[in-house]
């Protein structure tokens, strides 16, 4: 049965919380979140060009529109926490511990060289282009490798925690996910364990109104996803998808709840998809979905919405806002020039490692089924 | 053969199976299908485009992202006089869905003693040699073959994918059904079809060429393969015979022992890995029902024991193809 609950509705959350986690962030913090949403962007934007001109194998599932939630959901984690990205997620491999240095390939995440060096299907990605795109992971990096089976990295994340807990380490396992991903019964059976031994599992619901082709009220029956936390007797959250400081106080308050014990938890991002489902639907979606849909949904791109934040906070002038004006546009609509230039070079120095890497070879091909026992 | 009965233009592979499906659904009005985007999209490949359109809401169903749900569900309905069609999106996701296949669905003839039967059919896009990768990319018929109570078919041409999965709604047993999605759209075995209604009986295996030296047993993609090579083995003066089995379980052992009556000689190419698939249960039955025919080793060529990895050089690298077959070929010729 469908519910009337508002989009307010923060299930188990005390008045103390009221407190904002972003009033701790600076200007350096909000202009650092505004140059990971343009970077992101520009991966997205790069690959989908790199893609038109034949020059990438698999599908792009594009994560257009939705960095926000990327951005704000690993913003404020610790090097040693744990994320299990999946399909629409190709930014996170990399965004993942980039706050404080880009540049230092040591870090708790993926380099942009590796990450491209995977889409590119080369010997230098981390699982050697064996399968494509974003099934890949790093387990010193703490980031888990996903199937392509939706919800399928969950009770993974529930396990990689419990383990840290076993070893008196108190860290978080961030997960992922379609909305469309938890109808699958992995998904419950995996947050309910989570629940019931209180493990800090953020389980991140990126909300963009489709599976595929099918809208959400064929997937499941309440306007607010967030509110299956009720049952599951875990928190649950409801963040502005486009926002990227609302994602981060949301997704803070979640982090703070389960690195202090009390539990696993839900945040649901709403957004929406700027594209077909994959760059094989684009043609396709217009069949089945709304024509002013996109263009109703790029009013409120997230870049734009935090460059207005920024302007209101006085972190950034009226004019300086103009700069860089990718927001509200499609990939075929900006070039180089609508990006800083640090996010052109960052990526284009992963682009030609990318294209400068060998192939594995093939004889790998019949490698590491078992590993060899010494 | 009169021209009346054919259709003027050439169907593919994708479309004879669209068209089986919605005649089925025109004959019987207790036919219900559900999948992912199967309704609105019209499925990823578009295997059922228009059927919802053309059937409505309550005979073509959207579902939640769950396998589970959908096979558990579909049973329900056969359960209740309702006959079901069900896609997997890829067949690689019915591991999704496995407890209600095998133990749900496939074992109810059978624990009810008769009373209940399950007319299911499962369908979805399998196969390799796309790029797909390890999850786009599967033949999991073995899993299946391994569960008594399932039928398993895979049609390797437009004109038995039609009649086979014509046949297999009207089993009235579960059936699953290996759609090669690599031939979906392929221009070059494109055929005009009858324009009366036929089927493909289940369990029954064709001499898709004839040979007296060797006969090569295969299914699916590989038919193509086989094919091939069994030219490349006549340039060298063996003639091939080519079984496409259509239907795994049954197996059709009659088809293949006529054919070893003559050639005495067997190799088996399947797609998936070597290591308890259909290709070793060929060789383990023809050995035992048919050894006094046979003057040299049988043999398989399979997929390697690994996964199907994304790069091209090392997807073609564990997959049979048209070269280790022939290899193969000869091998065995020359015995
Ligand atoms: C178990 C399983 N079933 C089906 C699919 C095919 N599939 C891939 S993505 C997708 C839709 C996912 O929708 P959602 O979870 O909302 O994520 P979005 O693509 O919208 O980001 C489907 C059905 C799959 N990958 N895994
Ligand atoms: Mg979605």
């Amino acid at each position: 049965m469908a519910t009337t609950a508002k989009a307010d509705h923060q299930t188990g959350l005390n008045d103390e919380a009221s407190k904002l986690p972003s009033a701790q962030l600076t200007k350096g913090d909000y202009e650092e979140l505004l140059r990971q949403l343009y970077l992101a962007r520009y991966f997205d934007v790069r690959l989908i060009k790199e893609k038109k001109r034949g020059r990438l194998r698999g599908t792009l599932y594009s994560s257009h529109n939705q960095e926000a939630i990327l951005v704000g959901s690993l913003f404020g984690l610790q090097s040693e926490d744990w994320i299990s990205p999946i399909h629409r997620d190709m930014p996170a491999f990399f965004l993942k511990d980039i706050r404080k240095d880009w540049n230092n390939d040591d870090r708790m995440g993926m380099t942009i060289q590796e990450v491209c060096a995977q889409v590119w299907g080369k010997a230098t990605s981390p699982g050697r282009a064996r399968d494509n795109w974003s099934h890949i992971g790093c387990q010193s990096k703490h980031i888990i490798h996903s199937t392509s089976m939706l919800a399928g990295t969950i009770p993974a994340a529930a396990g990689v925690v419990l383990a840290d807990r076993l070893n008196g380490k108190n860290t978080i396992a961030m997960t992922f996910n379609g909305e469309g991903s938890t109808a699958q019964g992995v998904f419950h059976e995996a947050v309910n364990f989570a629940a019931v031994h209180k493990l800090p599992v953020v389980t991140i619901i990126e909300n963009n109104q489709w599976a595929y082709g099918t809208p959400t009220n064929l997937e499941y029956p309440l306007e607010d996803f967030a509110r299956r936390a009720d049952g599951y007797g875990i928190l649950g959250l409801i963040a502005d998808g486009q926002d990227v400081v609302d994602v981060y106080d949301k997704v803070m308050q979640a982090v703070n709840h389960a690195r202090s014990g009390k539990g696993p938890s839900i945040v649901e991002c709403k957004t929406f998809r700027a594209y077909g489902h994959g760059d094989h639907d684009d043609d396709r979606a217009a069949r089945y979905r709304p024509a002013d849909e996109v263009e109703k949904g790029r009013e409120r791109d997230p870049i734009a919405v935090m460059k207005k934040r920024m302007v209101e906070m006085g972190y950034m002038t009226a004019d300086d806002a103009k700069n860089y004006a990718a927001e509200g546009k499609g990939a075929s609509e900006v070039t180089d020039i609508d990006f800083p230039q640090q996010v052109v070079d960052y990526l284009s120095k992963g682009v030609e490692f990318a294209i400068k890497s060998p192939l594995p070879e093939a004889e790998e091909a019949a490698q590491w089924v078992f590993k060899e026992v010494e | 053969m009169s021209a009346p009965t054919i259709q003027s233009t050439k169907v593919n592979y994708l479309t004879a199976l669209k068209d089986a499906i919605a005649e089925e659904f025109a004959r019987d009005k207790d036919i219900v299908a559900m999948g992912e985007d199967i309704g609105l999209l019209g499925g990823a490949f578009g295997v059922t485009d228009g059927l919802q359109e053309k059937f409505g809401k309550d005979r073509v169903y959207d579902m939640p992202i769950s396998e589970a749900a959908i096979v558990g569900v579909a049973c329900g309905l056969c359960l209740n006089g309702k006959k079901a069609i069900v896609e997997m999106q890829f067949i690689d996701f019915i591991s999704c869905g496995f407890d209600q296949i095998v133990n749900m669905t496939a074992t109810y003839h059978y624990r009810t003693a008769g009373e209940v039967n399950i007319p299911m059919v499962i369908r979805g896009p399998a196969g390799a040699y796309g790029g797909g990768a390890l999850y786009h990319s599967q033949m999991n018929e073995a899993w299946f073959a391994h569960s008594p109570g399932l039928k398993i078919v895979c049609p390797s041409n437009p004109y038995d994918a039609k009649g086979l999965m014509k046949a297999a709604i009207r089993d009235p047993n579960p059936v699953i059904f290996y759609e090669i999605k690599d031939l979906y759209r392929r221009r070059d075995i494109e055929m005009e079809l009858p324009e009366e209604d036929y089927i493909v009986p289940l369990g029954k295996a064709k001499v898709v060429k004839e040979g007296e030296d060797i006969t090569i047993v295969t299914y699916g993609q590989n038919v193509y393969h086989v094919l091939a090579a069994a030219e490349n083995l006549e340039k060298e003066g063996y003639r091939a015979e080519v079984i496409d089995l259509r239907t795994i379980v049954p197996l059709d052992e009659e088809t293949i022992i006529e054919s070893l009556k003559k050639t005495n000689r067997l190799l088996v190419v399947n797609e998936a890995p070597k290591t308890c698939g259909v290709a070793g249960e060929v060789l383990a039955r023809m050995t035992e029902n048919a050894f006094q025919y046979l003057d040299a080793p049988p043999a398989r060529i399979t997929r390697m024991d690994t996964p199907v990895p994304w790069v091209k050089p090392l997807e073609l690298y564990v997959l049979p193809s048209v070269e280790k077959i022939t290899e193969a070929g000869l091998r065995i010729c020359k015995f």
